[in-house]
């Protein structure tokens, strides 16, 4: 099937034809390239949104509260709903196993100098799990840990950017700052990526804080993360039981869309990707499309040829050869073309992409890639894409009457 | 080794229907030259078509090497041409992009030679026609009478039981008629089987039998004294 003489006779055939096959390549390495550029960039974006959801455990839930919008169990609504530290121990025994990490969050925005220098800073007071799902990177020193809650010891961990405006050169670390007239020290340096204004936040421990302001148990939020075992639909119907839970804990109606906000990042994410799966699905459509242009330009250049090569085709066919043999060479032919044209406009993309992906870098667009699926699945297509435009083509040419032959031109 | 008995042969357009053959009777053995002739419209053609298994009959019989050609699919038609038939063409129809060997081998590369034993065959059946220094050259680097040459030397490379020759000489002028006439005499006298379409009373003269066509029937069947063509060479 693979002899040297079909190969000269491929080979013979588009050296006679150079700019036609030059011109029906074209359109399909454009299609190719059109197709692979799409995945590419769909693949950007994506990565671009995942690191936009970075900066935060990707399985993270947050819980917070407001007002009641609806009457419910006796009670008006506009109550005022107040999370509080027998919630979170409330969602600890009930969920156990289900939730990962779990912290509270409990914030206050606050005055805070050292010598001379003298800002308002918001300062977060957690317990320790919230480390992990903040994902916060500790530069120098450490976090919060479980002693200082214990303890309520009055430590800070401060942002990069809050510990250079209050310090400047100096090392912040072990020296103390006046927070609302409290000497708290600083523990720990923290960084953020790509979020500047997160940088200017603190975190103390959360016991402190509640005893600092006026001895509550109040509590912002309640922040989570699932088990990341589960799946989105495992994760959202976690997010649900939770929030029934809660509504019946705190008497507010099932139906009651602003008392208790939980945002499940699994949803987020889960409707990431079915975008991204559809923007996939398109860039694939209109690849195609493309592509599709490519295999009518073949076929029409091959009808084209084999008008061209008629006689050519019947005396071959008086000298025996059989309808097959001469499918074969067209078909050979139109795969040939396909394959090196669409391999090119591959290698062209794939260029474009190595080139292009280190120097961009905008946070809706990161690190656009081309997978080895791509790859192949796109060689498949070319093949099949060769197939298809040689084969009206080839049947056209098995037809051919050897009588032509005899015909005198 | 060619036997065709009541031959019928019509083309239907629309509703009309043209009678091209009318029954043709005609035994040619082995080793024969025999010449085809008529005038245009004589029906010479389309009995060429069919004892090329180009075409197929209505009605009648053919039997070539004592095998009856009939119901061919075209895969089979392709191997009985490759295997009993070597066609001679009046514009020659050599492959212009491939060397003389090459197109002389072409029908050996259809029977599945393998292309070193193709070459050797090529290049002797080139030596034969006196084309030894050519088995490179194109078609296009080539005189007539060479082309015409190499087309015989193709004829031949499949070793056929009956060569047709469809107006050999009709592209080429008188002197390289007479040559290539004197090929086709020499291998004729080596014993192959060979028919010749022409209308040339000359080139008909150069056969050993001349049959006649007329609207679709045989008007006259008789061997005549062999014109040698090397007689006028040189």
């Amino acid at each position: 099937m693979f002899s040297r003489d079909l190969w000269s006779e491929i080979f013979h055939s588009i050296k006679s034809n150079k700019l036609r096959t030059f011109l029906t390549g074209f359109s399909v390495a454009w299609g190719i390239f059109i197709l692979v550029l799409l995945l590419a960039s769909v693949d950007g974006m994506k990565n671009g949104f995942t690191k936009q959801f970075g900066d935060d455990a990707s399985n993270s839930i947050f819980i917070s509260a407001w007002e009641t919008t609806k009457a419910y169990g006796g009670f008006e609504k506009g109550r005022r709903i107040q999370l509080d530290n027998s919630d979170l121990d409330f969602i600890k025994k009930s969920f156990d196993g289900y939730y990962e990490y779990i912290s509270p969050r409990y914030g206050k925005s606050v005055p805070i100098s050292y010598k001379n220098e003298t800002g308002t800073y918001s300062v977060r007071s957690i317990s320790p799990d919230h480390w992990f799902i903040e994902r916060t990177q500790i530069d120098k020193g450490r976090y919060i840990n479980q002693n200082d809650i214990k303890n309520t010891l009055k430590v800070v961990v401060m942002g990069k950017v809050a510990a250079e405006e209050l310090f400047k050169d100096e090392d912040p670390i072990g020296k103390d700052i006046i927070l609302n007239g409290l000497s708290f020290k600083v523990i720990g340096i923290f960084s953020d990526d790509g979020n500047e204004r997160e940088e200017r936040n603190m975190y103390a421990p959360i016991s402190t804080f509640q005893r600092l302001y006026g001895n509550t148990d109040h509590i912002d939020q309640i922040t989570l993360t699932y088990n990341p075992d589960f799946n989105f639909a495992e994760a959202i119907n976690f997010s649900n039981s939770l929030e029934k839970a809660l509504k019946r804990r705190l008497v507010i109606a099932p139906d009651d869309q602003g008392a208790i906000y939980i945002n499940n990042y699994a949803e987020g994410f889960s409707d990431l990707n079915n975008f991204t799966l559809v923007l996939s699905m398109i860039s694939i459509g209109v690849g195609m499309l493309i592509l599709i242009a490519g295999i009518v330009g073949i076929g029409n250049i091959l009808v084209f040829i084999i008008k061209e090569r008629t006689k050519e085709i019947g005396v071959r066919k008086a000298l025996g050869a059989k309808p097959f043999d001469v499918i074969k060479l067209v078909l050979l032919e139109s795969v040939f073309i396909t394959s090196i044209s669409g391999f090119i406009g591959m290698i062209f993309a794939t260029s474009i992409v190595a080139l292009i992906s280190p120097i961009l870098d905008t946070p809706a667009f990161a690190n656009p890639s081309v997978d080895g699926v791509t790859v192949i699945t796109s060689t498949i297509v070319l093949i099949v894409a060769g197939v298809l435009a040689g084969l009206i083509p080839a049947i056209k040419a098995a037809r051919v009457k050897p009588i032509v032959a005899l015909r005198a031109d | 080794m060619i036997e065709i008995k009541n031959l019928h042969k019509s083309y239907h357009m629309g509703s009309n229907s043209l009678h091209v053959l009318k029954g043709i009777n005609l035994s040619i053995k082995e080793g024969e030259l025999v010449a085809i002739m008529g005038s245009s419209g004589s029906g010479k053609s389309t009995f060429l078509n069919i004892l090329g298994m180009l075409d197929n009959l209505d009605e009648g019989e053919y039997i070539l090497d004592e095998v009856p050609i009939k119901n061919l699919n075209e895969t089979k038609a392709a191997n009985y041409r490759n295997k009993f038939l070597g066609f001679i063409f009046q514009s020659f129809n050599l492959i212009n992009y491939k060397t003389a060997w090459e197109n002389v081998a072409l029908p050996l590369y259809y029977q599945g030679v393998p292309r070193k034993e193709r070459k050797e065959r090529a290049i002797k059946h080139l030596e034969s026609v006196g084309l030894g220094p050519w088995i490179e050259h194109l078609p296009s680097e080539l005189s007539g009478g060479q082309k015409q040459r190499v087309a015989i030397a193709r004829a031949l490379a499949a070793e056929p039981k009956v060569m047709l020759a469809d107006e050999p000489t009709g592209a080429l002028d008188s002197t390289t008629s007479r040559e290539v006439m004197d090929l086709v005499q020499k291998i004729n006298d080596q014993g192959k089987t060979i028919l010749v379409v022409t209308h040339e009373d000359d080139i008909a003269h150069m056969c050993k039998r001349i049959v006649h066509l007329k609207d679709g029937v045989i008007v006259e069947d008789s061997y005549v004294n062999q014109v040698r063509a090397s007689e006028y060479v040189q």
